[in-house]
């Protein structure tokens, strides 16, 4: 077997090399390392609301079903039948109490018990069908958000989201119940490089002028206002470490005029409908929080390691290989609001966002050219140093600096590191001895 | 005046379908009435625009910025341009009277930007109006086969 490389040397505090995006044998450790060992994004509750809802999702790269059983709770299972290997569910969506893998006839039920095996009587006496549950993930639920682990150990869920948990919070209180659908649709876009892109980007502050100068000079002509000034020095947006390896760019600090959608993507709502939506919000929450949630309805947080909340959408980013994404967009609606304000929120969205938007297309256009860049050789670095010497400690406590410095870069990729270097015990289980002493 | 003829509304649709591909969007532009909707679906058929996210929903002046940003030059995903060539076929006049039809059609769309090649297929929905002594488009479905899979790349008009 050739020499391990040394993840660690590969991401220095203010630089991470080239060999991080384009080397199978990282992402391979990534998938382990990172994928198997932390709490992965895979969805919304409400994707699942009715027993026997399930939808087929990914950890990491491999194939899993979140399902919500007949007593409400929900599980991640992994879509591979305990027999031969066959994936048992085939669909993106449905509602089935029971999954039958279909290449000998094998029947789960939504928990992952062992139900049916055709003509037991081949099997011998020893053969316990306990045995051949369907491997699980552990499930963490935070405001709905529904995140998997592959860890046992893996810390409790509300640990491992450290200060995001407050614009989550914040996020989820734009309803006036405090909940938000996400059944109203999925965007699914992808490229040929690494999910890491993805990641960076979905908390870059320093780049919407240039790749959005389109979008925002027709926007804001509409508008009567200069959005792009909102990302040069001038402005007093935040950037901000959350600990963990997430981060925010936090708008709030300028925002004048609280509306209830984020305007600069057009998303328009009569007065009638906007007052109803904030008499609600003041009802719930009264005026000092109404101000703070509404101040906060623009956000770009990044959760490590897949999950981006960005305007009204969960972002999830799917690694696929080493030069292969998928992202998946799920857009919300807030419960207890008048329909419009959620009709607006959509419309907003595919503004911008979608492999129709006029927005982030122009994003992943710049992964696919990041993509080709880095095959050159002999250049091997990629720089992060912007603001570092502008970091300070925000009132909140958290590391904070302007909003188009690489703070949120050098977040993720501080964990990163922690993560690709942290010495585990390999789990003995799926590592077979015979195996191990092979490679 | 008469009702639109099936020969007519080929005649509309492959005129629309070149001036796509030749990405003359202002001359599109001026084919659509005031009151267009132009819809592309996400995730199926697409029942309820104002419950669904679509992959386009635009009205007249949304789709004057998508067009506006396109021509800037500076849409990245862009830039360089989707070179397009569709084929549309199976045109059938569902509904006419003198002043308004309704027309579906199917097309292929073979997409070649930078070294890669795309196909897309799917069907059209048009519904047009009578107007300034000629037909125009009012509203235009287009329902993509692949539009609840992953897509890179769909910023050119569909
Ligand atoms: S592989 Fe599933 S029943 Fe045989
Ligand atoms: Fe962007």
């Amino acid at each position: 077997m050739p020499l391990q490389l040394d993840f660690g040397a590969l991401v220095e505090d203010q630089r991470v090399h080239r060999r991080i995006y384009t080397d199978a044998e990282v992402f391979e450790a990534e998938m382990e390392r990172i994928f198997e060992r932390t709490w992965v994004f895979v969805g919304h509750e409400s994707e699942v609301a009715a027993s026997g809802d399930y939808k087929t999702v990914s950890i990491g790269t491999q194939p899993a079903i979140m399902t919500r059983d007949e007593d409400g709770g929900i599980h991640v299972l992994m879509n591979r039948c305990m027999h031969r290997g066959a994936t048992i569910c085939q669909e993106q969506r449905g509602n089935s109490s029971f999954f039958r893998c279909w290449y000998h006839g094998w029947t789960y039920t939504n928990r992952g018990e062992l139900v049916g095996v055709p003509y037991p009587g081949g099997y011998g006496r020893g053969f316990e069908r306990r045995k051949f549950s369907l491997k699980r993930a552990k499930v963490g639920v935070y405001r709905g958000l529904v995140f998997a682990s592959l860890n046992p150990e893996v810390p409790e869920i509300t640990e491992h989201l450290a200060r995001a948990r407050y614009y989550i919070d914040l996020f989820m209180d734009l309803s006036p119940e405090g909940e938000v659908d996400a059944r109203s649709g999925t965007h699914k876009y992808g490229y040929d490089g690494n999910w890491k892109f993805q990641m960076e980007n979905g908390v870059d502050g320093y780049h919407p002028n240039f790749v959005h100068q389109s979008f925002f000079e027709i926007q804001g002509k509409k508008l009567g206002r200069k959005v792009m000034k909102l990302f040069t020095e001038a402005s007093s947006y935040q950037s901000k470490d959350l600990g963990n390896g997430h981060s925010i760019l936090d708008m709030a600090p300028q925002r004048k005029s609280h509306r209830p959608v984020n305007n600069i993507l057009r998303g328009s709502t009569s007065d009638a409908s906007t007052k109803i939506y904030i008499e609600r919000l003041v009802r719930r929450y009264g005026e000092e929080r109404t101000s703070e949630i509404l101040g906060a309805s623009n956000v770009n947080l990044a959760v490590f390691p897949n999950l981006l909340i960005i305007g009204i959408q969960f972002r999830n980013v799917i690694p696929i290989n080493v030069n292969r994404t998928d992202v998946y967009l799920t857009p919300t609606t807030l419960k207890g609001v008048p329909d419009e304000i959620n009709t607006a929120r959509l419309r907003a969205h595919e503004a911008f966002y979608g492999s129709a938007g006029g927005g982030a297309p122009d994003d992943v256009e710049m992964f696919n050219r990041c993509t080709t860049g880095l095959r050159v050789k002999g250049a091997e670095w990629l720089e992060l140093s912007r603001g570092i010497e502008r970091e300070h400690t925000a009132d909140d406590g958290s590391i904070a600096a302007h909003i188009s410095d690489e703070l949120p870069q050098r977040a993720f990729y501080r964990q990163w590191r922690r993560m690709m270097c942290e010495k585990f015990a390999e789990a003995s289980e799926s590592r077979p001895q015979s195996v191990a002493a092979l490679d | 005046m008469a009702t639109l003829s099936r020969q007519q509304a080929e005649e509309i649709l492959y005129e629309e379908a070149r001036i796509l591909d030749s990405r003359r969007y202002d001359e599109w532009f001026a084919m659509l009435t005031e009151d267009v909707i132009y819809w592309v679906p996400c995730n199926g058929e697409g029942t309820d625009p104002d419950r669904e996210i679509s992959l386009v929903y635009d009205d007249h002046a949304r789709l004057r910025d998508r067009l506006d940003r396109l021509n800037s030059g500076l849409a990245h995903a862009q830039n360089p341009p989707s070179k397009t060539c569709r084929l549309v076929s199976n045109v059938q006049v569902e509904q006419t009277s003198t002043d308004s039809a309704a027309v579906t059609s199917a097309f292929i769309l073979y997409e070649l930007r930078q070294t890669r090649q795309r196909i897309f297929a799917g069907r059209y929905q048009h519904r047009f109006r009578y107007q300034d002594g000629r037909w125009k488009i009012q509203w235009k479905k287009t329902l993509l086969v692949n539009n609840d899979e992953v897509i890179d790349n769909l910023t050119f008009i569909v």
